[in-house]
């Protein structure tokens, strides 16, 4: 039918424009941080200089370092706190189960002003204070339900019978979890782990409330530098930042359906 | 019986609390003490870590109230909120129906996760690349001079649209993956049967189709609405002067004014709205889950 | 090798009563099959036997040692899952391997066993294979020998062959009792297949509702159910109701069946004669009753089901549809609606307790 043609045909033409409209600015973006002109004057000509400049910002560098560091270890306590924690949930029943799950949502719900400004109230109240210490505190908080969420997603469609018949051949507890569970289970806890590693990487709002003038990270360091003006500089550090995040993404991907098939 | 489990409830929670202890203890003290404690905080006078000395008192409440700015402020981002997730709507349903039910095999594939992929890229980057875009002398302005044959100027930069379109864009991701997730969940043949019946597109959109995906639409809008109405980053790099709203008023209580009583106060009523608002959403949620 | 024995269990998840008061003693070395229609509570018992669940009461003894409380893996038993349960992420030789591996055998023994269990289930090329890669008969042979490769104590069997299609089906019944008479395993077999439950097993116990209705060899349990429930869940059977007379009973229309299996009872009680299709003759003429065909009926033929060798009938009788099987002979064809004469002797009629 000509009339399903041509539906069709504007179907894909939308989906297009709409990607136009999510990645252009970003383009964009990066394309100025590749321009030699510091006002974003046209015509574009190359240069790497603002790269350059950023070898020697030594703020930007120590900034970026806390941002690696944090999130690594963010990564590393969330992917062992969740997997056991979505073990538990998917093993055992006991009384209070859907009550410890519905408590994922709140972290994953509530924007992250009130509980980034939550944070820095109660942690100044305990004496934590703020810095490195209170930002790993928050992100491995915001990134662990994530975690949990991915994972028992994962160990939905892992039958209960493996571990049964693991069992019946004399496998103990730990046997049974480290050679018939954890293999099947192994996509999923990486892509809860790469979800982790992003959440931690691109969070800006706890961070922002829970870091000290030394003790930052990145995405606080730029929100300084753009509230300062817009330079290029700050184009050649958000250029690195999305290209890591989005790499980041499209190999969680591989672990991981987004859409829910399969 | 096979649906049974293994061990009883009591001992099923002795086995699962050592693995589930950690997790949630780390959550108790990062989300939920914090959370408490601001309700705490919230009816106090002063930090008691200040040294001042410090009483209960109602009177941030009672700011809030008293002063009009701050529940004006509190309408402007609702108001925000509620254009945003409607723009979000209309932009996104027609992309995750077409991906959901136009494009096939792995083009569907692959255009679903480039559409989600900035989703989970950073956010404040991808707000800072508007402001290259929307300024004076930027892109657009640039490329429209250069195409129509007489001179406008947009500078949209520092105004109200500029951080509409800026959150559009943050948030566009999330309708598309809600409800995408529900349209690819209605079968075909249930769309062929109804047009076999007699109905036309607009009908089987209106009868059968949309009401189906409510749940991903309500899902979509909760989890755009909530995050955009505590929006203060966006207004702040988008918005300039004109970019106060709650969240960013909010923000000065912490990192610039110092009421941080006063701001928790602000923050729980936020709190508040905002769980209103889910428990308004939550029955659809539920089906949807 | 060991017998089981199992006694006075009990299990209730709630308020449901899974298991109730049951006794059972598996033979050493035999072939035992619970069967019963699903809810029963044969699998709650095989889970129970297994360890993956615990009694409320009652004892379990594998070879005379008390294992209730003794978890599945300290059990040595071997199980074979509905399902298969293999390992995907393993080759068919490291699922096989999985038992003696845990246990921390040394390499060179695992993988002699494990090449002597595959060349049991006639599988020894295909070690290097993973279960996806098999078809559904092959990775029910390989489900078997990773149970027996331990050379565990005994083999439980969960509806093994239920997945299977019924040609394959019948290949692997034969196929696994000649393995388990080669090993000489005690073997408890799960299934709601009363065919499968005749053809495989030395004695069969019956399940209803958590309770054993009947246990024996399958012989005696087809040939002298105690029950209406058991002599229709375990083949099939015409079951006629009426007053006892002491040698049989009497029907509603003063009819007197004569019965001499099965149980008897005081006279004036209500009782059920419960007999098989095949056993009854059916003829379109009158005749006389001879010695051996005591009991007649007489009834119209309501429909007649043709069914390769053998034709089934179906006659009408005061209200009662008969259900009679006979052999296709070529000798005699029997019209729907014709009148006819049903005879059998009262060595084929069981007398129960009416219900």
């Amino acid at each position: 039918m000509a009339t399903t043609r041509i539906l069709e045909w504007l179907g894909r033409l939308y989906i297009w424009l709409l990607l136009a409209f999510l990645y252009l600015p970003i383009i964009i973006m990066a394309l100025m941080s590749f321009n030699v002109s510091p006002f974003y004057q046209l015509p574009f000509e190359w240069t790497t200089e603002w790269y350059a400049w950023l070898r020697q910002n030594d703020q930007l560098i120590s900034a970026t370092w806390n941002s690696v560091k944090i999130a690594m270890i963010t990564t590393i306590i969330c992917t062992a706190l969740g997997t056991a924690a979505s073990l538990a949930l998917y093993r055992y029943e006991f009384r209070g189960k859907k009550f410890l799950q519905a408590l994922l949502f709140p972290p994953i719900a509530i924007p992250w002003l009130i509980t980034g400004t939550a944070m820095l109230i109660f942690f100044f109240g305990v004496g934590i204070g703020r810095g490195l210490f209170a930002i790993l505190l928050g992100h491995v908080a915001l990134a662990l339900p994530y975690v949990i969420v991915v994972v028992s997603a994962r160990l939905q469609t892992f039958a209960p019978e493996l571990e049964e018949a693991a069992r019946s051949l004399g496998a103990n507890q730990w046997q049974v979890t480290r050679r018939v569970t954890l293999p099947w289970i192994m996509p999923g806890v990486i892509a809860g782990g790469l979800f982790a590693f992003a959440v931690s990487f691109d969070q800006f709002v706890v961070s922002y409330f829970l870091s000290t003038p030394g003790q930052t990270t990145l995405p606080v360091e730029i929100y300084a530098a753009i509230r300062k003006g817009f330079t290029p500089e700050i184009n050649a550090v958000s250029t690195i930042i999305i290209v890591v995040s989005m790499a980041l993404m499209l190999l969680t991907a591989r672990f991981f359906k987004f859409g829910g098939e399969k | 019986m096979a649906g049974q489990v293994a061990t009883g409830s009591r001992s099923g929670l002795r086995s699962a609390l050592p693995l589930l202890l950690p997790a949630y203890l780390w959550l108790t003290v990062a989300i939920f003490l914090p959370l408490s404690a601001m309700v705490f905080f919230s009816f106090m006078t002063e930090l008691p870590l200040s040294g001042k000395a410090w009483f209960f008192t109602l009177e941030n409440y009672a700011t809030f109230f008293s002063q009009g700015l701050y529940l004006t402020l509190l309408l402007a981002s609702l108001r925000l909120g509620l254009e945003v997730t409607l723009w979000c709507v209309v932009i996104g349903y027609p992309a995750a129906y077409v991906l959901a039910k136009v494009l096939k095999g792995r083009s569907r594939e692959a255009i679903f996760l480039l559409v989600i992929l900035p989703f989970w890229s950073n956010g404040l980057v991808r707000i800072f690349s508007w402001a290259m875009v929307l300024r004076e002398g930027g892109i657009l302005d640039t490329a429209l001079n250069a195409v129509l044959p007489f001179k406008i100027n947009i500078d949209l930069m520092y105004s109200y649209p500029a951080v509409i379109i800026g959150l559009v864009h943050s948030y566009v991701p999330y309708m598309v993956l809600t409800c995408y997730l529900t349209l690819q969940a209605i079968d075909d043949s249930l769309i062929e049967a109804g047009r076999s019946l007699g109905a036309s597109r607009l009908q089987m959109l209106k009868r059968v189709i949309i009401p189906l995906s409510m749940p991903g639409l309500v899902a979509g809008a909760a989890l755009i609405f909530v995050p955009v109405v505590g929006s203060f980053m966006e207004p702040r790099i988008l918005g300039g002067r004109t970019g106060t709203f709650y969240g960013t008023v909010i923000e000065d209580q912490f990192v610039a004014v110092f009421n941080w009583p006063l701001g928790a106060a602000l923050s729980f009523i936020l709190l508040a709205v905002v769980l209103v608002i889910l428990a308004l959403a939550s029955p659809v949620l539920k089906r949807a889950a | 090798m060991a017998g089981v024995q199992v006694s006075n269990l009990s299990r209730s998840f709630g308020a449901h009563k899974a298991l109730d008061d049951v006794s059972i003693d598996f033979a050493d070395g035999g072939f035992y099959a619970l069967l019963g229609p699903s809810g029963s509570g044969k699998t709650t018992l095989l889970r129970q036997i297994a360890g993956f669940d615990f009694p409320d009461s009652g004892r379990i003894a594998i070879g005379g040692e008390s294992v209730e409380r003794v978890p599945v893996e300290k059990r040595r038993i071997g199980m074979v899952f509905q399902n298969y349960a293999l390992f995907p992420n393993m080759s068919v030789a490291d699922n096989v391997a999985f038992g003696l591996s845990v246990r921390g055998e040394a390499k060179a023994t695992i993988a002699s066993e494990v090449q002597r269990a595959l060349d049991l289930v006639q599988l020894g090329q295909l070690g290097g294979r993973r279960p996806h890669q098999l078809s559904g008969g092959q990775r029910q042979r390989v489900a078997l020998a990773r149970a027996i490769v331990t050379k565990p104590r005994v083999l439980l069997l969960d509806e093994p062959l239920g997945a299977l299609d019924k040609a394959l089906r019948i290949d692997m019944q034969i196929e696994l009792k000649r393995i388990q008479r080669e090993i000489g395993i005690t073997t408890i077999f799960v299934t709601h297949d009363q065919e499968e439950a005749l053809t495989m097993s030395d004695r069969i116990g019956i399940l209803r509702g958590g309770r054993l209705v009947q246990e024996g060899p399958p012989e005696d349990i087809y040939d002298r159910p105690k029950s209406e429930f058991a002599a229709t869940f375990l083949g099939d059977a015409n079951i006629l109701r009426g007053e006892t007379t002491g040698t049989g009973i009497r029907l509603a229309d003063g009819t007197a069946i004569a019965a001499k299996a099965g149980a008897s009872f005081a006279a004036g009680t209500k009782a059920s004669c419960a007999v098989r299709p095949e056993r009854i003759r059916i003829a379109a003429d009158s005749g006389s009753p001879d010695h051996l065909n005591g009991n007649v009926l007489k009834g119209q033929v309501s429909k007649r089901i043709f069914a390769g060798n053998n034709s089934t009938y179906f006659v009408d009788r005061d209200g009662q549809t008969i259900k009679v099987i006979v052999q296709n002979t070529g000798m005699e064809k029997l019209a729907e609606g014709q009148e006819v004469v049903l005879r059998w002797s009262p060595e084929s009629t069981v007398l129960i307790a009416g219900n």
